[in-house]
């Protein structure tokens, strides 16, 4: 009787669930919103900005080109290669700037916290996917330009449990 | 008439009535590691752990790294479990190179281990209520897991490879408001987990399959030298959070959970009503954390230890992990060996086996809190 009385239990906590709105989140409609513009560094005070760590985003007014986010790069994903650009700029002698290859990076974020002038920040981006191997490749002018995105949906919780948006 | 066999090798004597079989590497709900079991009828004769399939060569890929470049790729044996696979190595790079973590990042570095050991922990139970045949066991879990990902996501950036845990403290401060959303949510997760009970622990299903279930006494348990919840599920209080603390563990009001069965369903339920345990710790650090201040430690570029070895160890959600860092005056580490609780827990297997039925190995198998990526490196 016990046993019976326990998987008539066990069944009717399942059910109470039928009453509860739904936790999932609908991806494509629906986008869950994150904490600040995306991570970055503050060099001064040598701690980060919290925010989600997606794809990067580079101020070409500021890179003077000094390859530290390459260096840091080396040994963990190898993601980072120094390529030229036909750009003048009076801090980049050199006229190089990164170039990411999203194929490879882990979105660790160790080439923000290396870059010294606060020229590479990571953005809320995080939808990369594409259908060759080359589009993932970012050239400087891609990294350039800022994301355009919606990301609105946030979890609730109230009485009824737990919800997206 | 008789083959000749090259000398030193034998053929396998073969009883008709003993089966073997190969449960994995490929991934059979064992992870990719083999069980080789001999079956007598429904009954495991012996089971023979071949674990090494997924074998990364972590520890050599430590001597050629610096040491901030080493925290990404040792994060991912266990990416459910990252802060606390990072956690050792902070602690015992700390020592190496002489840093002082500021008090508030060592808060912060405790709210981030206990969330990513509730983390682990629902995934862990995810997987063991699918083993058993109960998938509403494995959708809650998983659902509610969302809700821990959600607050390190806030904190980090990251869902699973954080990176969070530096030499020096934590990447970045706190978000505006945590305090408040991470409060609310471990209020609803801690109602939420309660549900569990009805559903699976008091489920006589489950009771059936896991009570005296690959009983591991408390001799056995201390012989062998198993840890976590294996361990304390067997009926030893140890748990180095409170031997030997560490941070500030020694501030943090929670108890720890031990319980004398040492069947599968006690090692099932020592990590569950952990989970209550870390939720405590999560609202006690919160309330004693200094409001501001510095969170990280500014690191020279390249920092070199001296010529010094180290051992630092934690209790993660497998048991105890630790780290002994060898250097010799470089930027790199000259010797890292990280000793990993799934693989002190893997040597029970054949002990627990013998005389179980066949359809009860997975319910014994994932008990064992055991993780194929970790044990191998």
């Amino acid at each position: 009787m016990s046993t019976a009385g326990g998987i008539i239990r066990a069944l009717n906590s399942g059910v109470k669930h039928l009453a509860i709105r739904r936790f999932t989140l609908r991806y494509p409609e629906q986008k869950l919103k994150f904490v600040g513009d995306g991570f970055q560094f503050n060099p001064d005070t040598g701690v980060g900005i919290a925010g989600l760590r997606g794809r990067h985003i580079l101020y070409h007014e500021h890179c003077t080109g000094c390859q530290l986010c390459s260096v840091a790069c080396e040994g963990i994903a190898e993601a980072i290669g120094m390529v030229k650009v036909n750009e003048t700029w009076k801090q980049n002698k050199k006229a190089i700037m990164p170039q990411i290859d999203y194929g490879k990076c882990v979105f660790c974020g160790l080439c923000v916290d290396a870059c010294p002038f606060y020229a590479l920040y990571m953005t809320n981006d995080y939808e990369l996917s594409s259908f060759t191997k080359s589009a993932l490749i970012y050239t400087p002018a891609q990294l350039g330009i800022k994301p355009k995105i919606s990301q609105d949906v946030e979890i609730k919780i109230d009485d009824r449990g737990a919800t997206h948006g | 008439m008789t083959t000749q066999l090259p000398p030193g090798i034998q053929l396998e004597k073969v009883d008709d009535r003993i089966m073997t079989l190969n449960v994995g590497p490929q991934h059979p709900g064992s992870g990719h590691m083999r069980l080789i079991i001999k079956v007598d009828g429904d009954y495991i004769v012996s089971c023979d752990p071949d674990p090494g399939y997924v074998h990364r060569g972590e520890e050599k890929m430590a001597e050629y790294r610096n040491y901030i470049q080493n925290i990404p790729h040792l994060e991912r044996p266990v990416i459910h479990d990252s802060s606390n696979i990072l956690y050792p190595y902070c602690l015992a790079t700390e020592e190496l190179l002489g840093i002082e973590v500021p008090e508030r990042a060592k808060y912060i570095r405790v709210i981030a281990a206990e969330l990513n050991r509730c983390i682990y922990t629902l995934y862990w139970l995810a997987i063991y209520g699918i083993f058993l045949g109960h998938s509403t066991m494995f959708m809650w879990p998983a659902g509610d897991r969302e809700l821990f990902i959600d607050l390190l996501e806030a904190m980090s950036g990251a869902r699973v490879t954080h990176a969070y845990l530096v030499p020096g403290g934590v990447r970045n401060d706190l978000p505006a408001n945590f305090e408040e959303r991470c409060l609310r949510q471990v209020d609803y997760f801690e109602k939420r987990i309660k549900e569990y009970q009805a559903i699976f622990y008091k489920n006589p299903l489950l009771i059936s399959r896991t009570e005296g279930t690959g009983v591991l006494s408390r001799t056995d348990a201390i012989r062998l030298g198993t840890t976590g919840s294996v361990l304390r599920a067997s009926g030893v209080n140890f748990d180095i959070r409170k031997k030997e603390p560490y941070d500030v563990y020694e501030n943090l009001d929670f108890e720890t959970v031990v319980m004398k069965e040492g069947d599968s369903y006690a090692r099932s339920y020592v990590p569950y009503l952990e989970m209550f345990e870390s939720c405590r710790i999560i609202r006690d650090a919160i309330r004693k954390m200094p409001k501001s201040g510095s969170v990280r430690t500014k690191l020279k570029p390249n920092p070199k230890g001296g010529n010094d070895e180290v051992y630092k160890r934690v209790e993660s959600g497998r048991g105890a992990l630790g780290y002994y860092i060898v250097s010799n005056n470089r930027p790199e580490p000259y010797r890292v060996k990280i000793s990993v609780g799934s693989f002190r827990n893997l040597i029970c297997m054949p002990y627990l086996l013998k005389g179980e039925l066949l359809g009860n190995m997975p319910a014994v198998y994932w008990s064992l809190n055991y993780w194929p990526v970790e044990a191998d490196r």
